[in-house]
């Protein structure tokens, strides 16, 4: 019997680190961890005033494995996964798009997606995503580029949906106020992004389903 | 004791007095810089014995292509051409390009890797897979982030490329062991392409599935399987 297919109607939204990995530190002492669970939680607003479901693989200041966090992707059907950075490096008030490099695409016999390359199937819809993402940032952040870019990311390789990762520059600014400032700017950017796609991706019911 | 002879005793202990204060900051500071030789780590003393091995001034001179920073916050590489002593053996030579990969650049600004990181080893394949064994400096001194990790598997292998064609695609060990990420972000679980044929970024190839497959095409709850994978913390 064939699937019902749905539509893209969860945004999952992965905070990188917390618990006892703060991720990227500056010198004036800015966590990754930290300002990456106040992004999620200006993006989730944002995605919910566009009628988005949003799951969020930390609430606090937990420190999930890879694989937790993508076993929660995994398991919502019609789902968007997006993993929130703070880089050390880079011009400061600009924001990337990172989308998985390639993976051999190798479903068994059985139809089934090993774990260890989950992202293979959605590797298109994931450079799609990422490059309409990297669009509205680039808007909004000048210098920051207009396409999104390559990058073997853990968090994306066993996420079985489309993925990408947002990180923005840096925790190397003096003042803090210089990346809440960025903040808004990165959640519009995400929320629109989104939404912009969802008409571009059609999924089957189940979870972890095949594009 | 007469009086004569109390001050000589004490004349004499003046001396011992004065000629201590002066002696005791010198051996302070012999006793410290003795300390600071016994701290000097074993990677920096495998640092010394594996460069004294792999220069040799004796090999032919010829021009190497480097990968560094092309500025400080960009992260793109910029390729420079250095004259170096190489061997023709693929590993020893991929040892002398890597050190002097890691020696960096005159501008300090533009290294990709960690000052303090160490090449431990280097194995090659029979079927052109490279091992690069780094010391843990190489993952705890870099700089955190997707941009910053990249940046520094990209010079490493776009410098074995431009330098040792049999070297066709790379695994990072750290200190002998497989890592999950480089620091926090970037997968070192695979091999990245190194010989790209003009493909610029590196690709990462997943490792041979050991697991059972777990992501269902339809029905099967996604996660079946997963508990197959060892669960590591970042």
């Amino acid at each position: 019997m064939p699937q019902p297919r749905t539509g893209l109607n969860i945004v999952v939204l992965d905070p990188a680190h917390g618990g006892t990995d703060p991720g990227a530190r500056g010198t004036g002492g800015i966590r990754e961890s930290e300002i990456a669970l106040e992004i999620a939680a200006q993006v989730r607003r944002a995605l919910e005033s566009q009628g988005f479901q949003v799951v969020q693989t930390r609430q606090g200041n937990e420190n999930p494995s890879f694989d937790d966090r993508s076993t929660i992707a995994n398991a919502q059907s019609g789902a968007v996964f997006v993993t929130l950075h703070v880089s050390s490096t880079g011009l400061p008030g600009t924001a990337r798009v990172y989308v998985n490099s390639e993976l051999p695409q190798s479903a068994s016999a059985n139809g089934m997606i090993p774990w260890d390359r989950a992202q293979a199937p959605f590797q298109g819809l994931s450079r799609k995503l990422g490059d309409i993402v990297q669009g509205m940032l680039a808007q909004r952040f000048k210098g920051s580029p207009n396409t999104a870019q390559t990058a073997s990311v853990r968090q994306l390789r066993t996420t079985a949906a489309p993925a990408i990762a947002v990180e923005i520059s840096s925790v190397s600014v003096e003042a803090r106020e210089d990346i809440d400032r960025m903040i808004p700017g990165v959640a519009d950017a995400i929320a629109r992004g989104v939404a912009q796609f969802k008409p571009s991706y059609v999924v089957a019911s189940a979870p972890g389903a095949t594009p | 004791m007469t009086g004569r002879w109390k001050y000589w005793v004490l004349g004499g202990l003046a001396v011992a007095v004065i000629a201590a204060a002066i002696y005791f900051p010198v051996l302070r500071q012999r006793v410290r810089r003795a300390a600071k030789l016994q701290q000097q780590s074993e990677e920096q003393a495998r640092r010394d014995l594996t460069q004294s091995l792999t220069v040799n001034p004796g090999e032919p001179r010829v021009k190497a292509r480097l990968f560094w920073a092309s500025n400080a916050e960009d992260p793109t590489l910029t390729g420079v051409t250095v004259e170096l002593p190489l061997s023709n053996d693929p590993v020893l030579r991929s040892k002398q390009v890597l050190n002097t990969l890691l020696a960096g650049p005159v501008d300090s600004d533009l290294r990709t890797l960690p000052p303090d990181a160490v090449l431990l080893a280097f194995y090659l394949l029979p079927d052109g897979t490279g091992i690069a064994d780094f010391s843990e400096a190489l993952g705890t001194s870099i700089p955190s982030g997707i941009e910053s990790e990249q940046l520094a598997v990209d010079s490493i292998t776009r410098t074995l490329e431009a330098n040792v064609p049999k070297v066709q695609r790379l695994k990072i060990l750290i200190h002998g062991q497989e890592v999950e990420t480089l620091a926090g972000h970037l997968d070192l679980t695979g091999t990245f392409v190194v010989n790209t044929k003009g493909t610029v970024a590196p690709a990462i190839v997943a490792p041979t599935p050991v697991t059972k497959p777990v992501t269902p095409v339809v029905a099967t709850p996604a996660v079946a399987g997963k508990d197959a994978k060892t669960q590591q913390k970042r």
